[in-house]
C-alpha cells in the first residue's frame, strides 16, 4: 500500500544504496595503481611529492582514509579535487545543469520520437512504412554512439552549418545566459549532443512501444471496447499512451545513469562540460575526491529519480508495482 | 487530458510556434564595435591548463595564455637565437647592461603597471627569482635557473643578477624563463600552496591582455590593456575554447566557429585546413620532438641493469631495424621530418649530416644471431637460452599519433624477430611508470626550449636521475662534451661540441628518435600581420590585427 | 583476394544458406520452429549470422592477407576498395577485409561469452530473489540497484586500471560482470509471475525441491525473455566494445576487433571512410540478425502474440 512506511523503507533502502556505491567506488579507485603524487602530471621533486600527498591526507592508509572521507561528508564537505585545484562542490556543481540538460533534451526527444513512431508503426503493422522504419531503427540503434556523434557533426555542422561545432554555447555573444538570444544559442548548442543520444533511445523506444502496442491490442479490455463500440481513437489515446508513459518512466530509471556520467564518449566529441566527463578525468588522474564524489551525487541523483518513478508509477496503476520491471527488456546502453 | 488538448492544437503547430518565438530573437545582435582595435579571436584549444600561474605548470595552454597576461624582462627574437643578447625583445626591461663578467642589471620599464594599479619594481623581479628557486613551489623551471647566484634590487626600478660562472647564454637564462610575478599578491599566499592557489584561476598581470574569466570546461576569455606601455594590442579579445578532441577542435576552424588551430598535426587535417575557404595555412619550425626510449635499468628495480636495453649492442641493433624515414613519411607525410638526435627543429644544432646510425635490416639482424638471439623454436621470434626477445612499449592513450607509431613499430621490430606488446595506459599512469622507471621502452614527446642547455643536460645526463631521464643514460664522454658546449666562448665551438655530443648520444642508442614535428598552424583569413614564433607560437599576439574592413559580427561585440 | 579466398567465401556462403533451409524444413513438423520461421527476416537474420560465425571459423581461408601485416606503410596506406583489397586498407596499410573477418572471431567471441556471461548471472540472481522473494529478495534488488546506479562505463575504467590493460578473458569478465543486472530484473518478474502458477503449485505439492522446481519448471517458461535479452545483450556488448576502443580501452594492438578497427581509424573518417564503415556496418549486420532471430525467438516461444 503507498503510505509513510513505503516511503520510508524506500528512502532508507536508497540512502543504503548510495552508500553501498560511494563505499564500492572508494575502495575501487584506491586499489588500482598509479598513485599520481596527488595528481601532478609532471615529474615532481620526490620531497614536493611526499609533501602533496601529506597536504592531501594520502599517505594514510585506505581505511583512516575512508573514515575520514564520510566524516568530512557528514559535515557537507565534498572534499578539493587536487587536478583541478578546487573545490569538488564547486566543480561538479558547476556540470550539473549541463548534465541535466543533455539528459533531459535527450529523453524528451527519445519520448516523443519513440512514441510518434512506435504508435505510428503500430497503426501500420507489416505494411510497408512499418517495415521501413523498423528496419530504420534498428540501424541506428546499432550504430556505435560515437560514430553518430562524429557523422552528424559533420553533416549538421560542417557541411551544412545548421548548428555549431560542439560546445556548450557561443563564448563570444553569450559566455553567460542574460537574454532571449543566449536561450536560443544554448539551445542549439544542445541540438547535436542531445540528438545523437536521443536518437539512439528513441529507437529502442519506438521498438518497444510497437511490440507493447501490438500487445495491448489483443488484451480483453481492449477487445471489450471494441465490441461495445467504442471509438478506436479514444481505445488506443487513453489506455495505450498512458501505458507507453508508465513503461517510458519504468525504463527511465535503467537509462539514467548512463545519460548521467556514462555519456562520456558525447560530452567529450561535442565538448560539452557534463558530469561524465569530469568524472572520466578524474579516474584518469586518479583524483580520489573527485570520482567518489562525482559517484555519490550521480547515484543520488539516479537513485532520486527512480524512486520518483517508482512512486508516479505506484500512483498511477498499483497492478505496476508488483509487475515493475515484467514489460522492461533489458535495454542498457 | 493530453488527448484533449492535443486535439484541439496539433503538436506540430505547437512546436512551429516555439520556433517561430524563438526565431526573432536569432536577429538580436549586440555590439557596434569599430576601429582598428577592434576584434575577437577564437583559439580551438585542445587541454584545459590546470592553473594559470606561471611557476607552477609546463601546460602549453598555460603557456600561451600567460604570454599574455605576464611579461618576462626580455624575449628571443624571430631568429631564436639565445646566444648573447643582440636578438633579444625588451620588454618589462627597457634596457640592461654587464657590471663585470658575473654581474647583470636590468633597468626595468617605469611605465611598467599590474592590472591592479601598483607600478611593477625591482622587488617584483626579486621575489619571482626566489619563487621560482624555491623547491616548496616546485616549479619546473627551477634547474634552468641553477647557474644564478641570486636577484637582487638596487632601487625599485634597477635589478641586478649574479652567475655561478661565465658560459654564452647567460642572458637567455636570466630573461626566458621567468615570467615576472606581482609580488603585493603572492606573498602572502604559503609556497607550497603555489600550485592550487586561487591566483591561478585569477590571475592579475602586466601584460598586453586582462583576464575576463574562466568557465570550467568551456573557455578562458581575456581581454586587451588599451593602455599597455609597449602599444595597444591590435585584437580586443581573446578566447581559448577548450574543444578535448581535436578532429573537432580542427572541425570548429574549418566551420569558422575558431579563428586559430595553431597545430594540425596531421596530414588530413592540414589538407582539409588548406581546402577551407576562410583559412590561412602557417607552416612554421616545431618545438616537439618524439622518440622511443629505453631503460637501461631493469623495470622492476631500477638498480639493477635492464636485461636487454643494458647492452649497447643489441641497442645499436635494435635502433638498426627501424625505418624511420618511411615511418615518417607513413605518419605524417611532409610534416615531420627524421631528427639527427634527441631534438627538434627550433634548436640552432639541427644538422642533418649529424652522424646516425643508419637503417640496416641486415646488419641488424647479423649483430643479433651474434649475439646468440635466433629463432630456435621456429615460432618466428628469436631467443637465447629460453628467453623470447621481448620486451613492452608504454604509450599514452590521449596521442593518436604516437598510438600509431607504437604499432608501426611493433610491426618493424616482428619482421627482426622481436615480440612487442604494447600498452596503451592513461596520460597520468604513463607519466607515473616514466618518472618511476617502469616501463621496458616508452614513447614519450619532448618540448625544446630554443636552446639545448637546459633541455638536453636534464633529460640525458645524470642530474637527470629522477627526473626527466626516464631511462637512466648516463655517458661520462657526453657529460664533459656537453659541459664545455655549455660554457663555450664562440658559437662556431660550440656548434663543433653540440655535435660531437649528438653524435656520442647517437652511437650510445639510449633510444630511437623518431619524428620531430613541422608545425603547421590554420589562422583565419582576416586577421593580418600573423607571426608564429617558432619556440611559441602566441607570444606575438599582441601585434596581430583586424582591419576595420574585414570584420565579421564577432568581431563587433562590444562588452 | 585470390581464388581460393573467392572460392572459400563463396562455400561460406552457400554452407549459411543449407543450414537455414535445413532448419526451415525441420520447420513443417514442428508447431513452434514453424512460428519461428513465419517472417522472412527471421531466415535472413539466421542465415547472415550463420555466415559470419562460419567466415569467423574459417577466417584463415577466407583473408588473403595476414590481419596485422602492413603491407606498405608509405604507399598503400588509405587505399581504396578494390580487387585485391576488397575493402580497402587502413591508416596502417593493412587489408580491411581481412582484419574484418579475422576481426569477427574476436568480436563475436567476445559478443558471445559477454553476453553468457551476463545472462547467466542475471538468470541465476532473478530467478533466485523472485522465487525466494522475502529477504533473499530484497538483499538481491538491493544489490542489483546498486549495480545500476553506476554506469558501466565508469566501473569499466576503473577495472583497466586494476589490471593495467585488458586481455580478452578480463574485457569479456569485466563485460560481463556488469551487464547483468537488468536481466536480472527481468527474470525476477517473470519467475514472480509464473511460481504462481499451477504447474508450479502442482510440483511443488509432489514434494519436487526448489532447485528442481526452478530449472525444469520455471525457468523454461520463462525461457522467451531470457532468449531475447541474451540475443540483445551480444548486440550491446559489441557496441560497448567498441566505445571502449575509442576511450583507449580495450583488446591490444595488432589482434582486430571490429570495435577497434572503428576506433582506430576514427580519424581517417571523413578521408578513408571504408576503414570505419565496414566494420561498423558489420557490427550493425550482426545486430540487426541478431534482433530478427530474438524477434523469431519470442514468436516461437510467446503464443500470445497473434497479433492483427
Amino acid at each position: 500500500m503507498m503510505g509513510a512506511a513505503w516511503l520510508l523503507r524506500r528512502l532508507v533502502a536508497s540512502i543504503a544504496i548510495i552508500f553501498a556505491v560511494v563505499t564500492f567506488v572508494f575502495i575501487l579507485i584506491h586499489a588500482a595503481p598509479g598513485k599520481p603524487c596527488a595528481g601532478q602530471p609532471e615529474d615532481v621533486d620526490p620531497a614536493v611529492c611526499a609533501q602533496l600527498n601529506r597536504q592531501f591526507g594520502l599517505d594514510r592508509s585506505i581505511p583512516e582514509q575512508y573514515w575520514r572521507y564520510v566524516v568530512a561528508l557528514a559535515q557537507g564537505n565534498l572534499g578539493y579535487s587536487f587536478s583541478l585545484r578546487r573545490p569538488v562542490a564547486d566543480a561538479i556543481a558547476e556540470t550539473i545543469p549541463f548534465t541535466l540538460q543533455l539528459a533531459g533534451a535527450a529523453l524528451l526527444l527519445d519520448f516523443l520520437l519513440g512514441l510518434g513512431l512506435g504508435i505510428y508503426q503500430a497503426g501500420r503493422v507489416n505494411r510497408l512504412p512499418d517495415v521501413i522504419i523498423g528496419n530504420a531503427t534498428l540501424f541506428i540503434y546499432s550504430l556505435p554512439t560515437f560514430w553518430l556523434a562524429l557523422l552528424l557533426l559533420l553533416v549538421f555542422g560542417e557541411k551544412l552549418g545548421w548548428f555549431p561545432v560542439g560546445g556548450a554555447s557561443d563564448p563570444v555573444f553569450c559566455p553567460v545566459v542574460d537574454s532571449l538570444y543566449c536561450v536560443r544559442d544554448r539551445l542549439w548548442h544542445l541540438v547535436l549532443p542531445a540528438a545523437t543520444l536521443g536518437l539512439v533511445g528513441a529507437a529502442g523506444t519506438a521498438r518497444f512501444q510497437r511490440a507493447a502496442m501490438l500487445d495491448v491490442a489483443t488484451q480483453d479490455y481492449v477487445r471489450t471496447a471494441r465490441a461495445k463500440g467504442v471509438p478506436e481513437r479514444r481505445v488506443v489515446w487513453r489506455h495505450q499512451l498512458r501505458n507507453a508513459l508508465l513503461s517510458f518512466i519504468t525504463r527511465f530509471g535503467l537509462a539514467f545513469p548512463f545519460l548521467l556520467t556514462g555519456a562520456v564518449l558525447i560530452e567529450t566529441i561535442f565538448a560539452w562540460p557534463g558530469m561524465g566527463r569530469l568524472a572520466f578525468e578524474a579516474i584518469l588522474t586518479r583524483d580520489y575526491s573527485l570520482v567518489t564524489a562525482t559517484a555519490l551525487v550521480a547515484s543520488t541523483m539516479v537513485v532520486g529519480g527512480n524512486l520518483l518513478a517508482d512512486m508516479l508509477l505506484g500512483l498511477a496503476d498499483p497492478r505496476l508495482r508488483v509487475r515493475a520491471g515484467a514489460d522492461v527488456e533489458a535495454l542498457t546502453a | 487530458m493530453l488527448s484533449a488538448m492535443l486535439r484541439r492544437f496539433h503538436l506540430t503547430s505547437f512546436i512551429f510556434l516555439a520556433v517561430a518565438a524563438l526565431a526573432p530573437a536569432g536577429c538580436e545582435r549586440r555590439g557596434g564595435c569599430t576601429g582598428p582595435n577592434c576584434g575577437t579571436l577564437i583559439d580551438a584549444a585542445v587541454t584545459e591548463p590546470p592553473t594559470l600561474l606561471p611557476p607552477s605548470t609546463e601546460d602549453i595552454v598555460a603557456n600561451d595564455i600567460g604570454e599574455q597576461l605576464f611579461l618576462k624582462l626580455a624575449d628571443v627574437g624571430m631568429s631564436t637565437n639565445t646566444v648573447g643578447d643582440e636578438d633579444f625583445q625588451p620588454l618589462l626591461a627597457q634596457k640592461w647592461e654587464w657590471d663585470g663578467p658575473l654581474t647583470l642589471v636590468f633597468h626595468l620599464d617605469p611605465r611598467a603597471r599590474w592590472q591592479d594599479g601598483p607600478r611593477v619594481t625591482a622587488a617584483d623581479v626579486e621575489f619571482t627569482f626566489n619563487a621560482y628557486t624555491d623547491s616548496a613551489v616546485g616549479s619546473p623551471f627551477r634547474p634552468k635557473l641553477h647557474r644564478i647566484a641570486s636577484v637582487t634590487q638596487r632601487d625599485s626600478l634597477t635589478t641586478v643578477f649574479r652567475f655561478k660562472e661565465k658560459y654564452p647564454e647567460m642572458f637567455y637564462d636570466a630573461v626566458y624563463h621567468m615570467r615576472i610575478l606581482p609580488a603585493h599578491l603572492l606573498r602572502p599566499v604559503p609556497r607550497d600552496q603555489w600550485k592550487t592557489a586561487a591566483f591561478g584561476r585569477q590571475p592579475v598581470g602586466d601584460g598586453p591582455y586582462r583576464f575576463v574569466r574562466w568557465q570550467a570546461a568551456q573557455s578562458i576569455e581575456l581581454v586587451a590593456d588599451s593602455t599597455f606601455f609597449l602599444g595597444r594590442p591590435g585584437i580586443r579579445r581573446l578566447i581559448w575554447r577548450i574543444t578535448p578532441n581535436l578532429q573537432v577542435a580542427v572541425q570548429q576552424a574549418i566551420a569558422d566557429e575558431a579563428d586559430v588551430r595553431e597545430q594540425l598535426v596531421t596530414p588530413d587535417n592540414v589538407a582539409r585546413a588548406r581546402a577551407a575557404p576562410q583559412l590561412s595555412v602557417y607552416p612554421f619550425r616545431g618545438s616537439v620532438y618524439t622518440l622511443l626510449l629505453f631503460n637501461l635499468r631493469a623495470s622492476d628495480d631500477t638498480t639493477k641493469p635492464h636485461p636487454i636495453f643494458s647492452d649497447r649492442t643489441l641497442r645499436r641493433a635494435l635502433s638498426m631495424a627501424v625505418d624511420r624515414a618511411s615511418l615518417v613519411k607513413s605518419a605524417l607525410g611532409d610534416l615531420g621530418k627524421v631528427p639527427p638526435g634527441p631534438m627538434s627543429e627550433l634548436l640552432g644544432i639541427w644538422d642533418p649530416d649529424i652522424r646516425q646510425l643508419p637503417f640496416d635490416t641486415a646488419l641488424a639482424a647479423r649483430i643479433l644471431n651474434g649475439q646468440g638471439w635466433r629463432d630456435h623454436d621456429g615460432d618466428g621470434i628469436r631467443d637465447k637460452d629460453g628467453q623470447p626477445l621481448a620486451f613492452h612499449i608504454l604509450v599514452p592513450t590521449s596521442s593518436v599519433l604516437r598510438r600509431q607509431y607504437a604499432r608501426l613499430l611493433q610491426e618493424q621490430f616482428r619482421a627482426l624477430g622481436v615480440h612487442v606488446e604494447i600498452d596503451e595506459l592513461e596520460p597520468s599512469v604513463v607519466n607515473q611508470r616514466a618518472a618511476t622507471g617502469k616501463f621496458d621502452t616508452i614513447i614519450l614527446s619532448r618540448q625544446n626550449d630554443p636552446s639545448p642547455s637546459s633541455g638536453i643536460a636534464q633529460s640525458w645526463t645524470r642530474a637527470g636521475f629522477g627526473g626527466s631521464n626516464f631511462g637512466r643514460y648516463y655517458s661520462a664522454d657526453f657529460e664533459q662534451l656537453v659541459d664545455r658546449a655549455v660554457t663555450a666562448t664562440s658559437r662556431d665551438q660550440a656548434r663543433a661540441l653540440w655535435r660531437r655530443a649528438m653524435e656520442t648520444v647517437n652511437a650510445d642508442a639510449p633510444g630511437v628518435f623518431l619524428y620531430a614535428l613541422e608545425n603547421v598552424g590554420a589562422v583565419h583569413k582576416r586577421i593580418e600581420n600573423v607571426q608564429f614564433r617558432p619556440d611559441s607560437w602566441a607570444a606575438l599576439l599582441r601585434t596581430w590585427r583586424i582591419p576595420p574592413d574585414r570584420m565579421i559580427d564577432r568581431d563587433r561585440v562590444e562588452r | 583476394m585470390t581464388l581460393g579466398t573467392w572460392f572459400a567465401l563463396c562455400i561460406a556462403l552457400v554452407a549459411a544458406a543449407e543450414l537455414v533451409r535445413a532448419l526451415r524444413h525441420r520447420a513443417i513438423r514442428q508447431e513452434r520452429w514453424r512460428r519461428f520461421f513465419r517472417h522472412r527476416t527471421t531466415s535472413w537474420g539466421l542465415g547472415i549470422l550463420a555466415f559470419l560465425i562460419i567466415v569467423a571459423l574459417a577466417a584463415p581461408l577466407i583473408a588473403p592477407f595476414d590481419p596485422n601485416r602492413q603491407l606498405d606503410i608509405v604507399h598503400l596506406k588509405n587505399q581504396a576498395p578494390s580487387w585485391t583489397f576488397l575493402f580497402g586498407t587502413d591508416v596502417l596499410s593493412r587489408d580491411v577485409w581481412s582484419r574484418t573477418v579475422y576481426g569477427a572471431r574476436v568480436s563475436l567471441g567476445i559478443g558471445a561469452l559477454g553476453a553468457l556471461l551476463a545472462v547467466s548471472l542475471g538468470t541465476l540472481v532473478g530467478a533466485l530473489a523472485g522465487y525466494y522473494q522475502r529477504w533473499v529478495d530484497a538483499i538481491l534488488m538491493r544489490g542489483v540497484d546498486v549495480g545500476l546506479a553506476l554506469p558501466r562505463i565508469f566501473i569499466l575504467l576503473m577495472a583497466v586500471a586494476l589490471w593495467d590493460g585488458l586481455p580478452f578473458a578480463a574485457l569479456v569478465l569485466a563485460i560481463g560482470l556488469t551487464s547483468w543486472f537488468g536481466t536480472s530484473r527481468l527474470v525476477r518478474a517473470e519467475v514472480l509471475s509464473l511460481r504462481q502458477r499451477d504447474f508450479v503449485v502442482a510440483a511443488r505439492a509432489l514434494g519436487a525441491g526448489s532447485g528442481r522446481v526452478i530449472f525444469r519448471h520455471v525457468l523454461p517458461n520463462a525461457a522467451a525473455p531470457i532468449i531475447v535479452s541474451a540475443a540483445l545483450g551480444v548486440g550491446n556488448v559489441l557496441l560497448l566494445e567498441a566505445s571502449l576502443s575509442f576511450l583507449g580501452i580495450g583488446i591490444k594492438p595488432p589482434d582486430p576487433t571490429w570495435g577497434n578497427m572503428i576506433a582506430d581509424n576514427a580519424s581517417s573518417i571523413y578521408t578513408a571512410a571504408w576503414s570505419t564503415l565496414f566494420p561498423g556496418l558489420a557490427i550493425s549486420l550482426v545486430v540487426m540478425s541478431l534482433n530478427a532471430v530474438a524477434d523469431g525467438v519470442r514468436d516461437a516461444l510467446d503464443p500470445r502474440t497473434d497479433g492483427p
